[in-house]
């Protein structure tokens, strides 16, 4: 693909993804052929924010983590009160990290 | 989530859960039966969906299931929960299998169908409700 136009992906969408894991994927992106760019630029991306604003709010029910997608955990989550209230404390700082990763897991399918 | 991490974690949140439940059952055994420690509860004054867990269980730890359910009905999927996993996860580890693993990817991907999605969320709800009204 075009330098210019993964350069544009990249600048819009770098929010979503761990700051490491920016650089395979613009290369992956330009070795990439042309006729994906599609269903990569329709892509849909979970926002770290607004999840960590979910986290803070409802991450006692575990609103969070079925919205990663992580649907196990959220209903451990929801059955222990949170885990006691002390993992709902450690999820206000692990979602954005989290929430970053099941983003690099959803464009890998695309990209591999 | 990888098969080891998943079997780690679950077996954290048992052991985390029978100590819990071992300094609770001493606690009701001399009295005083506040736990207390729901971060909800504490800020708004609201019970939150599963208040009352612990003490549900407790509850059928002492053979009364009727009460168990009154108090609040995810105490016996709590207690399912903790009997089933330790077992389940001894057993993969001895026969090297990942049985407890796959159901556990089957159960997500069932749960997160809609209709059986919004029928339990509306189930919660209700429960939550239920603990508003009984007061727990």
């Amino acid at each position: 693909m075009e330098a210019q136009k993964v350069d544009m992906f990249i600048m819009t969408n770098a929010k979503y993804f761990e700051s490491y894991q920016i650089n395979a994927i613009r290369e992956k992106l330009i070795a990439m052929d042309d006729s994906r760019w599609a269903m990569i630029s329709s892509i849909q991306l979970k926002d770290p924010t607004t999840n960590l604003i979910i986290s803070i709010l409802a991450g006692h029910f575990g609103i969070d983590r079925f919205i990663v997608g992580d649907t196990g955990l959220g209903i451990a989550k929801l059955l222990t009160c949170g885990g006691l209230g002390i993992w709902t404390i450690i999820d206000w700082f692990l979602i954005m990290g989290i929430t970053r990763e099941k983003n690099m897991h959803t464009i890998q399918q695309l990209l591999y | 989530m990888t098969r080891n991490k998943l079997y780690v974690v679950l077996s954290a949140a048992c052991a985390t859960g029978y100590i819990w439940l071992i300094i609770n059952y001493h606690r009701s055994v001399s009295g005083s039966i506040e736990p207390g420690v729901c971060l909800f509860k504490r800020f708004t004054g609201i019970p939150c969906p599963s208040c009352g867990s612990t003490r549900s269980v407790l509850s059928i730890l002492n053979g009364d299931f009727t009460g168990a359910f009154l108090c609040n009905p995810f105490g016996i999927i709590i207690m399912f929960i903790l009997i089933v996993s330790p077992l389940w996860i001894i057993f993969d580890i001895v026969t090297q299998k990942d049985s407890l693993y796959v159901v556990y990817n089957r159960t997500e991907l069932f749960l997160r169908r809609k209709w059986i999605a919004i029928t339990l969320i509306l189930l919660v709800i209700l429960n939550w409700i239920w603990n508003i009204y009984k007061g727990i």
